[in-house]
């Protein structure tokens, strides 16, 4: 029974002792993880495998013919392929390939720097369009070509939400660049105006 | 046999060992729970809730453990939650590995590079440890309760 006792003592005080230097900790973590993190996380997994197939695979979001889906990705349960997160130096290698850019900022924002290229799809407006509207809208754009949606960098997170949205609809290979307009524009490269 | 495995030296070097194990295992991820909750999200056996929690207060276990260990503080409890910990890592490898899932074990580096031989070398290594705790946790004890035990069996030799 002391044993029993003396093992729970050193457990509470190992745990006491993570939750506050958790706490404390500038890297610590939320006591339940968000659900968002673990997606994204998973997809980039896939991402960073998936790189070399990716360079032999010739695609222009822009064609008519159907391209191979450089990601490779399957239908989750909900029935769409879910969007990648990709770095900075892969968007650069999509951005040089012709992938479509989406920001997915508000009108002013885009209006104000972008990254060269880049269509802007407000978020905010487009989520609240009814289906068929997206649908129609989107209708452009190659179910198969590479789509790269960023926002502004950091925290913000429009860019993911607007990625599940195209997704949804049906394209196939969603990226999402976290780093956003910022880090694309510090990382010298071309953004527009 | 006895003897041999309650040995003062032997004990103090499986314990070191064990202990030093122990540390080395949780000081990557002391300050970094937020990796270590993706080596742990990779094994897919938690419910999502739990991932975080057990990525806070586990390498704090474990290196209490290996701390308490090395410098042979409460040798029973220390040894019955090493031998819990190591049952518990042993399950998951192998049910990792039965998966075949191709993961990095997130034992002791915490980088997502993957190498089944990797999950294999770590369970043969559990299993010695296992092995390590239960002689401590059996044949560990103060001076006084090994010269009783001794002195039982010489009795008993005796008679």
């Amino acid at each position: 029974m002391k044993v029993f006792k003396q093992i729970i003592f050193i457990f509470i005080a190992a745990g006491i002792t993570g939750v506050i230097a958790n706490a404390v900790n500038p890297k610590g973590v939320p006591f339940i993880m968000d659900k968002n993190i673990y997606a994204l996380d998973t997809a980039k997994k896939k991402t960073e495998k998936k790189l070399p197939d990716f360079r032999n695979d010739p695609y222009d979001t822009t064609a008519n013919k159907p391209v191979n889906n450089v990601f490779n990705g399957t239908p989750n349960k909900e029935g769409f392929i879910e969007p990648e997160n990709i770095s900075g130096t892969l968007a650069k290698q999509l951005f040089d390939r012709n992938a479509l850019f989406v920001d997915a900022r508000t009108k002013p924002e885009y209006d104000s720097l972008h990254i060269k290229g880049s269509v802007n799809i407000p978020y905010e407006e487009f989520h609240n369009l009814p289906v068929d509207r997206r649908k129609e809208m989107m209708r452009k754009y190659n179910k198969d070509g590479i789509i790269v949606v960023y926002c502004k960098g950091g925290k913000c997170e429009v860019s993911i939400d607007l990625a599940y949205d195209l997704a949804r609809l049906g394209f196939r290979s969603v990226s999402i660049y976290r780093g956003g307009v910022h880090e694309w524009k510090e990382s010298g490269h071309p953004v527009e105006p | 046999m006895r003897e041999f495995l309650s040995n003062k030296y032997l004990q103090t070097v499986v314990r070191i060992v064990i202990g030093a194990v122990f540390i080395y295992a949780s000081v990557n991820k002391l300050f970094n729970p937020a990796d270590f909750a993706k080596a742990i999200l990779r094994y897919d056996m938690t419910p999502l809730f739990v991932v975080n929690i057990m990525a806070i207060i586990l390498p704090w276990v474990e290196f209490s453990v290996g701390l308490l260990l090395i410098f042979g503080i409460m040798k029973k409890p220390v040894s019955i939650m090493a031998a819990f910990s190591l049952v518990f890592f042993l399950i998951a490898l192998i049910s990792a590995y039965a998966r075949g899932l191709d993961i990095n074990c997130g034992c002791f580096s915490l980088e997502e590079t993957s190498s089944k031989s990797d999950i294999l070398q770590r369970i043969i290594e559990d299993f010695f440890m296992l092995a390590g705790t239960y002689i401590i946790y059996k044949y560990s004890g103060s001076k006084k309760e090994l010269e009783t035990i001794n002195s039982v069996n010489n009795i008993n030799e005796v008679k």
